[in-house]
C-alpha cells in the first residue's frame, strides 16, 4: 500500500489483502481473531440454526447493561 | 516458534508414522487421494444429518489422507503431473461435498438465510482455488490471501466440534471474498508490471 496512510488503515489493508506465510506472528494474530469471533460471538446474534444461547460475549453485554 | 507453528509441529508426529506406514505398504498416492474424498462424503452425510461431532471425527480421518498423499508421493518417488492434477480436482469435490452437506441440513431446517450464506461461502471457496489456478497459468505464483483449503478444513472441524458452524460459515464466506479479490488484484498488478501490452 503506497502513500501516507494511518496505522489502522494499514493494519486492515494487510489483514484483508493477505501476503503473509503460515507460522508467522501475523498469521497467529489472524487465527486468534478468527477463533475469538467463532467462539465468543453469541449464536443468537448470528441466528445460528444449530446452536443457541448468549455465549461469553452476550454474558458480558448483559453485565454491562 | 509461533503458536500455529507449534501446533503444526505437534500434529506432524503422528502423521509421520502414518506416512511411513503408507510408504512401507507402497500405497499409491492417487489411491490415498481418492479414499480421502470418499471419507469426506461420509463427513458430508454426517453434517447433513446434523451430527457435527461425528462429522468432525470423520473429517479428521479424511484429511489425514488428503494431507499425506503428496508426502507419500515424494517418499515413493511417485510424483507425477497427473497426480497433482488429480489431487486438485479431488480436493474440490471434497470441499463441495462438505458445503452440500451443510446446505442440505439448513434446507431441511427451512433456514433459507443459512442456505444462502453456505452457498455463497462455497462459491467463493471454489473461486479461491480457481483464481489461483487460472492466475498461475499467466504468472509464476499467486499464493496470496488468507483463506486457503487448510484454513477452511480446520475451520470446518472447529465448527463441527464446538457446534459453531454458523459463525464458521460467515468467516469462510467473508475471508474467501477477500482472498479472491486479493488474487485478482495481485494478478492484475503482476501482469501490468511484466506485460504492459494488451492481451486478448
Amino acid at each position: 500500500m503506497k502513500g501516507p496512510v494511518t496505522l489502522p488503515v494499514r493494519i486492515l489493508w494487510n489483514a484483508f489483502f493477505w501476503t503473509y506465510e503460515r507460522a508467522t506472528w501475523q498469521y497467529d494474530v489472524m487465527v486468534v481473531a478468527i477463533l475469538a469471533f467463532v467462539w465468543l460471538t453469541p449464536p443468537d446474534w448470528l441466528n445460528d440454526p444449530m446452536a443457541s444461547g448468549d455465549g461469553p460475549l452476550g454474558y458480558l453485554a448483559d453485565l454491562l447493561r | 516458534m509461533t503458536f500455529t507453528g507449534f501446533i503444526g509441529t505437534v500434529c506432524m508426529f503422528p502423521l509421520r508414522a502414518i506416512i511411513a506406514a503408507c510408504v512401507a505398504l507402497q500405497i499409491h498416492p492417487n489411491i490415498l487421494t481418492f479414499v480421502g474424498v470418499l471419507i469426506n462424503v461420509l463427513a458430508a452425510c454426517a453434517l447433513g444429518n446434523g451430527r457435527f461431532i461425528t462429522a468432525g471425527v470423520i473429517m479428521i480421518v479424511a484429511n489425514i489422507f488428503d494431507f499425506i498423499d503428496g508426502k507419500v508421493a515424494r517418499e515413493l518417488n511417485a510424483e507425477t503431473k497427473f497426480g497433482g492434477f488429480w489431487d486438485s480436482v479431488i480436493d474440490r469435490f471434497s470441499d463441495i461435498a462438505l458445503f452440500i452437506g451443510l446446505i442440505y441440513l439448513y434446507s431441511t431446517l427451512r433456514r433459507t438465510d443459512y442456505v444462502m450464506v453456505t452457498a455463497l461461502a462455497m462459491m467463493f471457496a471454489i473461486m479461491t482455488s480457481y483464481t489461483r489456478a487460472r492466475a498461475e497459468s499467466l504468472i509464476a505464483k499467486c499464493k496470496v490471501g488468507f483463506m486457503e483449503r487448510p484454513e477452511r478444513i480446520v475451520l470446518f472441524m472447529i465448527g463441527a466440534f464446538t457446534n459453531r458452524m454458523a459463525a464458521v460459515m460467515w468467516v469462510i464466506g467473508v475471508l474467501s471474498v477477500f482472498t479472491v479479490a486479493d488474487r485478482i488484484i495481485y494478478t492484475y498488478r503482476e501482469l501490468r508490471d511484466t506485460q504492459p501490452e494488451a492481451v486478448a
